[in-house]
């Protein structure tokens, strides 16, 4: 299970969206309210990745570049299902998100 | 190129989609409608009934009528009119290899609590009264749109016949109907060619009579 630390810089952000601007190759007329995570995690920074910071700074990971605390989706929004032009239904699982965390 | 006009039935899933209820019931029911369980199967039947007749019991009238009874206008405009065939996901929830004769498919209906107390609102509340202006001897569209819309999920499950607006049927006909041809035309008609209902239908779309469209739960 991924350490989850709440940060109010890292918060749930919504966009009113066509299916096709998702480009995931749908054609339909279809719209969605898209959610996403955004926002920064320095609040909620362990000492694993001050330790990371000070480590590529001073070059002793080589080239490596190990990823930062992140602003992710921590749960996922409810299915959305749409009719495309077709008339062919299609269901998105994981597509939007419903709640943030810094992990 | 033909002249772009409102498709109604496009703007109810839209706002369906844009309501956090109204979506996650949609995709409740379109899942199992569309999930193909075996190579002879195109779906769990019975999985997709239930969540349709949950899709109708949890989301306001306003989201799910809005899609079931989208009004169509111009009666070549199939876009319209094939998407609100398509609401229920026919090729599953409505749609058989036969089509059994409509008297033996309400025996089978009577055989099922909820089918049978469904399909008894939907001869009480729909009934055909040609003198009243409505059309309806109860007088209540509400009424009458929430009994057919019950009947949604059921083996009672009707739909939009295609080429012809607004006629409605369950999945039967009344071939091989023997001495019973009459009481089957009869059933059938009920669906096909009743006023009350089509009334019910055309005032919903056209957001005439919108006084009624807070009816009773079903007893």
């Amino acid at each position: 299970k991924p350490r989850r630390n709440q940060s109010h810089g890292c918060v749930l952000k919504q966009v009113h969206l066509n299916v096709t601007d998702l480009g995931l190759g749908y054609w339909t007329k279809e719209e969605l309210i898209f959610r996403y995570c955004s926002g920064p995690c320095i609040d909620s920074e362990t000492n694993y990745d001050k330790i990371l910071n000070n480590l590529t700074h001073n070059k002793k990971l080589d080239q490596d570049k190990p990823a930062r605390t992140c602003c992710r989706p921590i749960a996922f929004d409810d299915d959305l299902s749409f009719l495309d032009d077709n008339l062919v239904y299609h269901t998105l699982k994981k597509h939007s998100a419903r709640k943030c965390g810094c992990v | 190129p033909a002249v772009t006009k409102e498709n109604n039935c496009l703007n109810a899933a839209k706002a369906c989609n844009l309501n956090d209820t109204c979506k996650k019931y949609r995709s409740a029911y379109i899942s199992p409608c569309t999930s193909r369980v075996s190579t002879a199967e195109v779906c769990n039947r019975r999985k997709c009934h239930k969540a349709l007749r949950q899709f109708f019991d949890k989301v306001p009238p306003k989201h799910s009528y809005s899609m079931l009874f989208c009004s169509c206008p111009t009666a070549h405009q199939s876009a319209c009119t094939e998407r609100r065939r398509q609401t229920i996901v026919p090729v599953c929830s409505y749609e058989d290899r036969e089509k059994p004769n409509c008297l033996s498919l309400q025996e089978s209906c009577k055989t099922n609590y909820i089918c049978r107390s469904r399909l008894a609102d939907f001869f009480s509340n729909c009934q055909v009264e040609p003198r009243s202006l409505s059309g309806c001897l109860k007088e209540n569209y509400g009424d009458c749109l929430l009994a057919y819309s019950g009947l949604i999920g059921t083996a009672m499950t009707p739909n939009y016949l295609r080429l012809s607006h607004l006629s409605v049927s369950p999945w039967c006909d009344c071939s091989n109907s023997g001495n019973s041809k009459e009481e089957c035309d009869k059933f059938l008609e009920f669906f096909t060619d009743n006023l009350c209902l089509r009334s019910a239908i055309q005032a919903f779309g056209n957001g005439t009579d919108v006084g009624v469209w807070q009816p009773a739960p079903p007893v």
